[in-house]
């Protein structure tokens, strides 16, 4: 009985994913009907970041590859996705140059966004191949470089994005609910890849690339596959941002969110879900609230002076504290347990053993 | 993949070459070894032994030479590829997957081999057992002794079913006690799993207990070859270990 887990121990062993899920679309609920706006406004922006933070852990941290490249593919989902589905008229009065082509073109929201993740996944196949050869600090900085190029592309080519100009006119379709929906699948579906035989090789890649060659694993190969996959969902979570916000620019999708969506991750813990999940509320809970005390401070006249900056300032600092301290994040490389869940799942594990 | 139990297989090393810069590390160094025999690879320090081993498993590209299982070439291909024509190793210092549970490290052998998951699950769990290292399963790997460790690193390349096994020093680190103990594991490894074992190690008292034949390096040169009896009287042999009275 030890050598195949018991459905109880199997259940126990997975739940955490399906328990974080639940919670976040049960908030949603609850939220909705009991908070203000400006409480369900942060709860939606919190489950787009949670998506976002997930998908870059398929990637990240499985494979322990700093990637900077992220969040271009999630600026690639967000033009592909609003420009299938905003309709002709608008297009033409918000990007005065677009391809006719594509002005014409148009979709039901649905798949516009499935089409977003689709054409940031194509576009991770197209490119990644040679970039995966590469490991350590060359490989981050190849990674960043292509970050650039994907921004210089998105600032330039105004036919398709207006350019550096605000693309707007994006219909607003992200509600709370869907937010909460998508960060709940993105959980479960990103919890499963790391259990998944292609999960399980890409973490062997991480700990030990030759290591894991003299095991049989294609190193590169795993490691592309997998981007494609977080590419995947950054487009696809880059569609349902941009149907939040209806309207942004190149800028939303460098270096400054690039930044944000890698705290959340090193801080919470790059190797796990928990880990991104525990990261993304840290993060949102600490940017919300001293947002509220910056303006406080600024409008209050309790101070003489205009404070600016004070999120970023602290969320750097917590990042650089947490590297210091713990490396590897709030929660480590391993999945979180709750205490409930954990009692029962070793008393499953000790049954097993038990019992063999 | 798995080999069939009945067919003798046999690793052919013809000629290996291997020069960084002006130094030859390996230099003309030919063998054979079959399925079922444990052959012994034994020289001095810098005598080229961890290179041929990474040569054979396409950790190094060769400079010349060539390396056959069976009919197959393995020079020149990618080490995972060499791994699927059926060649496993283990690392001089342990190289796990510090990360991964001790299970996990087990499993991702097999499942790279193309194995189904829950194939790979209960070969993972079976070898665990053979090798000693049961009730370890949920640990992580860079957790658990030294001793179990250097095991598990067996067991997660027996996991690949491999025709040969390579083992760079498999006993460096352990005490007496441990080494006898992974000898009595060694010398039932090859007939139980049907694989040829190449093993290079420091230890004579347990090459000379241990192995059917032994190769002897120095420089990367072959300087003797044959059964233990045979070498530990070559003169070469013993002029290269205790240095030349002349």
């Amino acid at each position: 009985m030890s050598l195949l887990q018991s459905p109880l121990s199997r259940m126990a062993k997975h739940s955490t994913a399906w328990i974080l899920a639940a919670v976040l679309v049960v908030g949603a609920f609850v939220l909705n009907m009991a908070a203000s706006g400006v409480i369900v406004d942060i709860y939606t922006y919190f489950c787009i970041n949670l998506m976002l933070v997930l998908g870059l852990q398929i990637f990240m941290g499985n494979s322990g590859i700093l990637n900077w490249t992220y969040v271009g593919f999630v600026g690639i989902g967000a033009y592909a996705s609003s420009i299938l589905s905003t309709s002709p008229a608008v297009k033409e009065m918000a990007v005065a140059n677009m391809y006719p082509s594509l002005v014409e073109l148009q979709t039901p929201i649905i798949p516009a966004l499935i089409i977003g993740g689709l054409v940031a996944a194509a576009v991770a196949a197209a490119i990644a191949w040679p970039l995966m050869r590469l490991s350590n600090a060359v490989g981050v900085i190849t990674l960043f470089a292509t970050l650039i190029v994907i921004h210089v592309l998105m600032t330039q080519w105004d036919n398709v994005t207006n350019g550096p100009r605000t693309f707007f006119g994006v219909e607003y379709y992200t509600t709370i609910f869907i937010a909460a929906g998508a960060a709940a699948v993105t959980l479960v579906a990103a919890y499963y890849f790391r259990e998944s035989s292609l999960g399980l090789r890409v973490r062997a890649s991480r700990d030990d690339r030759f290591a894991a060659m003299a095991c049989g694993v294609s190193v590169v190969g795993v490691r592309y596959y997998t981007f494609i996959l977080s590419s995947f969902v950054a487009g696809l979570g880059g569609g349902i941002w941009a149907h939040y916000i209806t309207s942004f620019s190149p800028k939303s999708f460098y270096m400054a969110e690039a930044f944000v969506l890698i705290t959340m991750l090193v801080i919470g813990g790059a190797g796990s879900i928990s880990g991104a999940t525990i990261g993304a509320v840290i993060v949102t809970v600490m940017r919300e609230s001293l947002r509220q005390i910056e303006g406080f401070l600024n409008n209050s006249g309790v101070i003489d002076f205009q404070v600016y900056g004070l999120t970023e300032l602290t969320v750097a600092i917590l990042m650089i504290i947490i590297l210091i301290w713990r490396p590897e994040g709030i929660v480590g490389g391993q999945e979180l347990r709750l205490p409930f869940v954990g009692s029962k799942h070793r008393s499953a594990e000790s049954a097993d053993e038990a019992s063999s | 993949m798995e080999s069939n139990s009945n067919q003798v297989h046999t690793l052919s090393v013809t000629d290996l070459c291997k020069s960084f810069a002006g130094l030859k590390a390996v230099d003309g160094v030919s063998f054979s070894l079959q399925t079922g025999e444990v052959f012994g690879l034994i020289g001095p320090n810098g005598s080229g032994k961890t290179t041929l081993i990474n040569l054979i498993t396409g950790l190094l590209p060769a400079t010349s030479g060539t390396v056959h299982v069976d009919e197959t070439k393995t020079t020149g291909k990618p080490p995972h590829r060499v791994s699927r024509a059926g060649i496993a190793r283990t690392f001089q210092t342990v190289r796990l997957f510090r990360e991964l549970t001790v299970l996990e490290n087990v499993e991702v052998a097999a499942v790279s081999m193309g194995f189904p998951r829950r194939e790979a699950v209960s070969t993972a769990h079976d070898l665990l057992v053979e090798m000693g290292i049961e009730g370890y399963e949920t640990r992580l790997a860079g957790e658990i002794p030294f001793g179990y460790q250097r095991k598990l690193e067996i067991a997660r390349a027996l996991a690949m079913k491999p025709k040969f096994l390579l083992l760079d020093e498999p006993a460096a680190g352990l005490n007496e006690e441990e080494s006898d103990l992974l000898l009595e594991q060694l010398r039932t490894i090859p007939l139980s799993k049907h694989v040829g074992v190449l093993i290079v190690e420091h230890d004579m008292r347990l090459m000379m207990n241990l192995c059917d034949r032994l190769h002897v390096l120095n420089y990367g040169k072959t300087i003797a070859h044959g059964t233990p009896a045979e070498v530990r009287t070559d003169p070469r042999v013993v002029s290269a270990y205790l240095g030349s009275a002349g």
